[in-house]
């Protein structure tokens, strides 16, 4: 477990190495409501289509990975903002890296926040999502 | 180059509040959501028996996002249109049982001109209030729409 005065600046967060498949997309958007009908995420030609070179991971499954990369720092984080940018597409079966870096931390804060930016990155290292983070997490006292 | 005022699009809906409908929270919707995004905290999906009291993960109100219903931006403008950034704001936990209520509203529409060629930006806000009036969680999707060579739009 990991507390508000364990945390400096610089801190990594992760790495987390995934590589989406096209069951975990199929499980997801048939959550998501999406499962009825092929779309870009789950059609090579529907993506095609639409000026892509591939199905692709839904952005709302890397925000709700990236998330987990927060959450899975320590048990006592609460996430309270993230700020993401979609770079470039996240493709099926491409292997990633889901990392953070802890970039501020108000001592004075009585929500015990701390901020950090995010990436999901390809096996080039190329940022596809990147991002920032507030957090919360619990003090020892 | 940021630029607004060359673009046609139905500005009549700008800061307009459209309901999006209500949404009962259910223990299913939280730990099938959790575990298709690989999630394994016993807080989403209960204990190894399944029980225990959940909560659902931040991005959680993302699963009503796709089915939403928002108004024709009758944008003039583009044939492909991406998914370009969100913003996040979960400002009260969601649980089981809780019975939410969505509106939505365009809030900005912008343009951009890059190397390769313009691009239309809109922002929709989305806020899901609980049932004692408080925002859970406020959304911000900003969506890019561009002119794409051989594809119909």
């Amino acid at each position: 477990m990991i507390f508000f005065e364990d945390v400096e600046l610089g801190d990594e967060l992760g790495p987390i190495y995934r590589s989406i498949s096209h069951q975990d997309v199929d499980q997801f958007v048939s959550v998501w409501g999406q499962g009825k009908n092929d779309t870009r995420f789950t059609s090579k030609e529907i993506a095609s289509g639409e000026g892509l070179s591939t199905a692709i991971v839904p952005g709302a499954m890397s925000v709700a990975l990236l998330s987990q990369l927060l959450t899975s720092w320590s048990p006592n984080v609460t996430v309270r903002k993230l700020d993401v940018i979609f770079r470039q597409i996240v493709a099926h079966n491409e292997p990633l890296a889901l990392r953070g870096l802890v970039t501020d931390k108000d001592p004075n804060n009585e929500r015990s926040t701390i901020e950090c930016d995010i990436f999901i990155e390809n096996a080039d290292m190329v940022k596809l999502i990147m991002g920032t983070a507030t957090i919360s997490i619990s003090r020892r006292i | 180059m940021t630029n607004d005022g060359d673009i046609e699009y139905n500005r009549d809906l700008l800061n307009i509040d459209h309901d999006i409908g209500e949404f009962k929270i259910t223990r299913d919707m939280v730990v099938a959501f959790s575990k298709a995004v690989g999630e394994t905290d016993p807080k989403h999906i209960g204990d190894n028996s399944g029980e225990g009291n959940i909560v659902a993960p931040a991005t959680f109100c993302n699963i009503f996002m796709p089915g939403l219903n928002r108004p024709n931006l009758e944008l003039a403008f583009g044939n492909a249109t991406l998914f370009a950034g969100q913003s996040l704001e979960c400002r009260k936990e969601i649980r089981p049982g809780d019975n939410l209520k969505g509106t939505t509203r365009l809030n900005k529409v912008y343009s951009k001109t890059g190397r390769s060629g313009k691009m239309v930006f809109a922002i929709w806000e989305t806020t899901f209030s609980n049932s004692n009036f408080e925002t859970v969680t406020k959304i911000f999707d900003s969506f890019v729409t561009r002119e794409i060579a051989g594809i119909q739009g």
